[in-house]
């Protein structure tokens, strides 16, 4: 095959798709952090899915890779698929107006998608992902010097190169020297260069056997991706709270028509009934003030009872609201795994949540769409993992009216969200959060997955393990002592404010006895004891 | 001739500032268990606090009525005095309602004008955009302009230049009050239960914006006291508390780098803005010096 069409590239990103959906396991059982997040494979995955669905029927491989770029884009999950689709991004810049792709066309398609995807992260790390990319880039480059090659040749050299690539992240990164392993992005590329390799060389006797990857294989006590569920608390959840108010107005010479055609006019729901003296009064109103100021200035006020209709049901609330909606000038939108961190957030006044975190990375097309429905002119989004960063602020980049707070844990996010002030203007907003993340320090507790050592602390199979701002800090055989040697080296004193949210996996009593001894030990110290119900982290904590 | 000056009971004046200027307060009602009482009148704030605590209905509050205002307007006119008379924020409370429809419903020598809407009597009324304490310092600046023998009008004038100069932050326990009370408004960003933040609020445009939400108690002072030292120099501070008299106390002291301790003012929130800003509340009124 000397030259490829748009058809031709689209079916070979689809079968290396299928070939990362047949190694995905593989990929993320490198994940170096014995904490539950091995899901570079699966982000891989879905990121390449969202890219080859977008890919249409069009003729031209300028076309199939702008869309495949597009598609990988808004399907991005985690930091691997972000980068990956920078990947897509560069590689479809070099193909521009191009009908179709020959072999030396490559060499600036991995040019230019190497760049992009060094361009993507604030700080790029040698033995990443990043240096497969760049690795497979030059080897093409230099082998093209010589003379013209096929497509077919320089994707071969490609799949090489980045094999000697991965073979070398361990020496170039400390973290996968001590565990062991090769990066498991690196891993994701490789793969996805393979698979392309295996599509072109269909029928080809020099056919590539991906099996050879296995290699790659660490044992590991974990059934690598689970099922993804990154399904959306409805972003489109009533920004404003009404409230039902029910009063008596006391007086003398009363309209009540008067009064009924007022409520009528400025409120939902309303039942006016009495007569001149006593009128009873039951409206629906985002704001009671004005209304009750008004039923202030006709008589005296009793039996004044206000309901908050959010904590009732949602439709209820709709099919009683008017059309108008006041979006918020400025919106709050964090990421947050589990139910009770998720009410946590929403009730301190964020205009939603995106659901996700450790082991279910939102998207940027989901971040994108929740941004957007908020309806504010502005939103600050929380990313709240460091896994969702690069996603955060991918989709910042595209949106001028979406900023980023890059939050890496819960604790974190809390301490920026209480900085939030909906009145202040985003960037004013921007500095006060940034400035908070500064006073906390994040703790954070999982049972560790497999039996490693980094950064000088053994981890046993089945110990639970204490982060520190996510640095491994500790290994202990409870959570509750991982917790307390975490929040010991986080520097506990007698005016310090520490909170502790307990996970779906954790006791309430169990946490309340935390909470107690640190009580005891240091006098006037305050401890907020809150029921996150987040999946995996038996306990998050900060400390202020 | 005399210009009085009159404002109602949620300017949480204390009592001997209200003897000395011979201000005329007129109270506001508050109902509580569905019983009427006089702010500061039938009701002292430690009853009222009390009861607030207690288990009951939700205690609502109402504007001193027309004819309360009726009544002081025309026995000062009738005196030949002139009157400025300043109130709480008119998007708060509907007492300047009641205020403006008194003096329409009054003539120049304090008769009944039989008509609703006239030119009323020598009456100068003002929409302070404040409430508590930061009202109470414009109304002590237009007493001491009183005090100095300007005309009414001239006092008005005076003190609605004066109004950007008076600022009042208070700092919650909670904004249970002021959600059940209805008055939550703006602050309804800083609700929520989960974390007990002690919310930090400041009064602008005539409403209680959100500024701060801090962990507990100590860092709500710690912050209410950053924020009055933003807003040096000071001509006038006071501060004033619901249930505490104690933390008010140190919060005077954490102030005494704007004016020596002998200056400041004390008061008490009374039972109308207790309705709203509930127990374990402090708060800072300050007159900042425009040289």
């Amino acid at each position: 095959m000397e030259r490829l069409q748009g058809q031709d590239l689209k079916q070979a990103f689809s079968a290396a798709t299928g070939c990362l959906e047949e190694y995905r396991d593989l990929v993320n059982a490198l994940n170096v952090f014995p904490v539950p997040d091995g899901d570079t494979g699966t982000n891989m995955l879905l990121t390449m899915r969202a890219a080859v669905q977008s890919a249409g029927q069009d003729h031209s491989v300028a076309l199939v890779s702008a869309a495949l770029a597009n598609g990988a884009f808004y399907g991005a999950r985690g930091n691997s698929g972000v980068i990956l689709s920078q990947f897509f991004k560069g590689f479809s810049q070099a193909l521009a107006g191009k009908e179709s792709l020959a072999g030396e066309d490559l060499a600036l398609a991995f040019k230019l998608a190497s760049d992009a995807a060094y361009k993507s992260v604030g700080k790029p790390v040698e033995g990443t992902m990043l240096t497969v990319i760049r690795m497979a880039s030059e080897a093409i480059a230099a082998s093209g010097q010589a003379s013209p090659r096929t497509v077919l040749d320089v994707w071969e050299t490609a799949y090489q190169a980045s094999q000697d690539a991965l073979d070398r992240t361990p020496q170039q990164l400390p973290v996968l020297r001590e565990a062991g392993v090769v990066d498991a992005g690196g891993l994701g590329i490789v793969v996805l260069i393979g698979g392309v390799l295996q599509s072109l060389a269909d029928g080809n006797p020099t056919a590539v056997d991906l099996s050879e990857l296995s290699r790659y294989q660490v044992a590991s006590n974990r059934d690598g991706g689970g099922p993804i569920n990154a399904e959306y608390l409805d972003a489109t959840v009533e920004q404003e709270w009404g409230n039902c108010t029910q009063f008596i107005i006391s007086g003398e010479n009363l309209d009540l028509d008067q009064v009924r055609s007022h409520f009528l006019e400025t409120a939902q729901s309303t039942v006016v009934v009495g007569d001149d003296r006593n009128i009873r009064v039951h409206i629906h109103v985002e704001d009671t003030g004005p209304a009750l100021t008004y039923a202030e200035s006709l008589g005296v006020l009793s039996q004044l009872k206000i309901e908050n209709m959010d904590s009732q049901n949602q439709t209820f609330a709709t099919g009683h609201r008017s059309g108008e909606n006041t979006a918020a000038a400025l919106a709050l939108l964090p990421v947050t795994p589990g139910d009770g961190l998720a009410l946590l957030f929403r009730e301190s006044g964020c205009a939603a949540v995106i659901e996700g975190g450790q082991t279910m990375n939102p998207s940027v097309g989901q971040i994108l769409e929740a941004a957007r429905a908020t309806g504010a002119k502005d939103v600050i989004i929380l990313p709240n993992n460091s896994n969702v960063v690069l996603a955060a602020e991918q989709a910042a980049g595209s949106e001028s009216f979406i900023h980023v707070v890059p939050t890496t844990s819960i604790p974190q996010g809390v301490a920026a969200m209480l900085a939030f002030n909906p009145e202040g203007p985003w960037r004013d907003n921007l500095d006060a959060m940034n400035a908070a993340l500064s006073n906390v320090a994040s703790v954070e507790v999982t049972l560790g997955v497999k039996g490693v050592k980094i950064g000088g602390v053994e981890v046993a199979e089945g110990q639970y393990i204490g982060l520190l701002e996510g640095r491994l800090v500790t290994a202990e055989d409870s959570p509750e002592t991982a917790l307390r040697s975490a929040l010991d080296l986080a520097g506990l004193s007698d005016d310090a404010i520490v909170t502790l949210y307990y996970g779906a996996e954790a006791q309430a009593s169990d946490a309340e006895s935390v909470a107690q001894i640190l009580q005891n030990e240091f006098r006037g110290i305050q401890v907020d004891l809150i029921n996150g119900g987040q999946p995996h982290y038996q306990y998050l904590a900060s400390v202020e | 001739m005399t210009v009085r000056i009159v404002t109602d009971s949620s300017a949480d004046l204390p009592v001997d500032l209200i003897q000395k200027h011979q201000i005329t307060v007129l109270p506001c009602y508050v109902v509580v268990d569905d019983q009427t009482f006089k702010d500061g009148v039938d009701i002292q704030a430690d009853e009222f606090y009390r009861r607030l605590q207690s288990e009951g209905r939700t205690p609502t509050t109402a504007q001193p009525t027309v004819a309360d205002f009726q009544e002081v307007y025309r026995d000062l006119v009738r005196q030949g005095d002139q009157i400025v008379s300043i109130h709480v924020s008119g998007k708060l409370s509907g007492t300047m309602n009641s205020a403006q429809q008194a003096k329409a419903s009054l003539d120049d020598s304090g008769n009944d004008s039989g008509q609703e809407s006239g030119d009323g009597a020598k009456v100068e009324i003002i929409d302070s955009q404040l409430a508590s304490i930061p009202l109470g310092l414009a109304v002590l600046d237009a007493a001491m302009l009183a005090a100095e023998g300007q005309d009414y009008l001239e006092i008005a004038a005076k003190v609605r230049e004066l109004l950007p100069s008076y600022h009042g932050l208070f700092a919650l326990d909670t904004l249970e009050y002021l959600q059940k009370g209805g008055r939550i408004g703006k602050a309804r960003a800083f609700m929520g239960s989960v974390l007990h933040v002690k919310p930090i609020l400041r009064l602008q445009d005539g409403e209680a914006h959100p500024v701060e939400r801090p962990r507990n108690r100590d860092r709500a002072m710690r912050h209410l006291v950053e924020l009055a030292q933003e807003l040096a120099p000071v001509r006038r501070l006071a501060v004033i508390h619901s249930t505490d008299p104690e933390r008010m106390e140190t919060l005077k002291q954490g102030l005494t780098s704007l004016l020596p301790a002998d200056q400041i003012i004390e008061a008490r929130f009374g039972s109308t803005l207790g309705t709203y800003i509930g127990p374990d509340a402090l708060g800072v009124a300050i007159t900042q010096d425009s040289g």
